[in-house]
């Protein structure tokens, strides 16, 4: 009996050779796709073909991440995967890691592996971005000389700035050439002495954007001794130059945003600073101003004038002063004797009063004495006319005129008869 | 001097003015500096509108 090897022993040597073999390891193959079926798993089973025969392939549910677009038969595809040997079926299938469509996958490739290289060699690094001037003059532009990208770069640029001075440089942006074109137009516009170069164009397909992508673009970028603004396509595509530039712009228009400076805005700059500068100083003088005349004050007030003038207002106050004792000394004395008059005066009146009434009480006592007080009892006194008093009739005859005065006024009479020797008359 | 390092120098030079701590004299010759700044700043920007210069592979130049 010849010694035989089981199906298991030769699938796993098959296996073996398959798996060092470097190659099989990390290949891409292209072919069209077929039976292609998303199974429920996750994984995808297809096969690839061409026109000499196929080759089944397997996507498993964890690699999905490698497949950007729906997979269809009939497409034209790249896989990127390794060859193994399934031993149940005794085949080799293709694992697939990555499946790109054929043109815009086969150039996405290209894209990130001059993208792996360049990061490599450093040419994205931050440290030799160079800052773009905030005020520049002169801007060099590098793109085509007809289409949208130029004509936005220029009415962007007069509109903010018609004082900037823009310097194309004409290159061809897309087709055989491109990057070679637009790589001497960098270093043509680096001579020009400007301030900074705006290189791109306006969208387009990734075929059209290409020569952005391009090692030579990216080198000369790098290269470059002025700063560089990339502005390639619409906000969305992103080249190997806008990683190269120091500065990348979504678009053309927007580069010459970034690129030329506001005039306007530049003017107003100037008049805030001038506003500023003449506030300031007006300041500054109206402060010196007014510590100038506090210094005059305290001056002045050190003056031999203003010395004397104090000592005279001393002496005006000293005499004013002396003045008001004088005067309050004398209003005090005023004041003390009208107060001693009025004692005095209060004394007299004191006296008379006690005078009156002892008056009074004498008058009182000498009234029962009066011949008043008789005339009020019916005596009379009477008057001859000579004015002497009537006390005898040896004084009067017959028709002499007599005046008899009583309590209450005066009788005129004559004398009727004269008689002597008394009959009725009393004694007190 | 450049335009940003003239810009730079009005702002230093209007932040000391505003403080306040310079003497009269010093404010003086600081505004007199700022105000000839502001006169080069706008001296810098030659006021003629630019067209478009082109420039051809062979380094000669046109306007567009």
């Amino acid at each position: 009996m010849v010694n035989a090897y089981t199906v298991g022993q030769i699938n796993k040597y098959i296996r073996d050779m398959f798996r060092q073999d470097y190659m099989l390891r990390h290949l891409y193959v292209k072919g069209e796709v077929s039976n292609c079926k998303y199974h429920t798993s996750g994984h995808i089973y297809f096969s690839l073909k061409d026109e000499t025969g196929t080759i089944s392939c397997v996507m498993f549910a964890g690699k999905r991440g490698g497949l950007a677009f729906s997979m269809k038969d009939g497409q034209q595809v790249t896989v990127l995967g390794t060859i193994d040997v399934y031993g149940r079926d005794g085949k080799y299938e293709l694992y697939a890691e990555q499946i790109l469509q054929e043109g815009s996958g086969l150039l996405y490739e290209k894209f990130l592996k001059t993208k792996a290289d360049l990061a490599e060699r450093g040419m994205f690094a931050p440290e030799y971005k160079k800052p773009i001037p905030p005020y520049c003059f002169r801007i060099g532009v590098v793109t085509a000389p007809t289409g949208a990208a130029v004509h936005d770069i220029q009415s962007i640029s007069a509109r903010r700035n018609p004082y900037v001075q823009l310097i194309l440089c004409p290159v061809l942006v897309q087709g055989e050439g491109a990057s070679k074109s637009i790589a001497d137009g960098i270093r043509r516009a680096a001579l020009q002495n400007v301030d900074v170069i705006i290189v791109g164009r306006g969208g387009g397909s990734i075929e059209d954007l290409w020569a952005f992508n391009e090692e030579t673009v990216a080198q000369a970028i790098f290269e470059s001794p002025v700063p560089v603004i990339s502005a390639v396509g619409h906000e969305t595509d992103t080249t190997i130059a806008d990683y190269a530039a120091d500065l990348r712009a979504p678009t053309p228009s927007a580069a010459a945003e970034l690129a030329v400076f506001d005039y306007r805005e530049f003017q107003d700059a100037l008049s805030s600073y001038r506003q500023r500068y003449q506030n300031d100083m007006k300041h500054a003088v109206l402060a010196g101003r007014e510590k100038t005349g506090r210094y005059e004050r305290r001056l002045l007030s050190l003056s031999p004038e203003s010395q004397l003038r104090m000592k005279q207002q001393y002496l005006d106050k000293l005499e004013d002063d002396f003045r008001r004792n004088m005067e309050d000394k004398v209003s005090s004395e005023r004041r003390s004797a009208a107060e001693r008059s009025d004692l005095l005066h209060r004394m007299i009146l004191e006296r008379i009063r006690t005078a009156e009434y002892r008056y009074g009480m004498i008058t009182e006592k000498y009234s029962g004495i009066s011949p008043l007080r008789r005339l009020k009892q019916g005596f009379v006194y009477t008057e001859l006319d000579s004015g002497r008093a009537l006390n005898s009739v040896r004084q009067v005859k017959k028709r002499d005129g007599l005046l008899i005065h009583v309590t209450d006024g005066t009788v005129s009479a004559e004398v009727t008869a004269v008689k002597e020797g008394r009959d009725d008359c009393k004694e007190e | 001097m450049k335009l940003e390092d003239l810009f730079k120098k009005l702002e230093d030079t209007a932040q000391k003015l505003e403080n306040g701590e310079q003497s009269l004299e010093d404010s003086f010759s600081l505004y007199h500096e700022g105000m000839s700044m502001i006169k080069a700043c706008r001296d810098k920007i030659d006021t003629v509108e630019k067209k478009m210069q082109i420039l051809d592979e062979e380094g000669g130049s046109h306007e567009f």
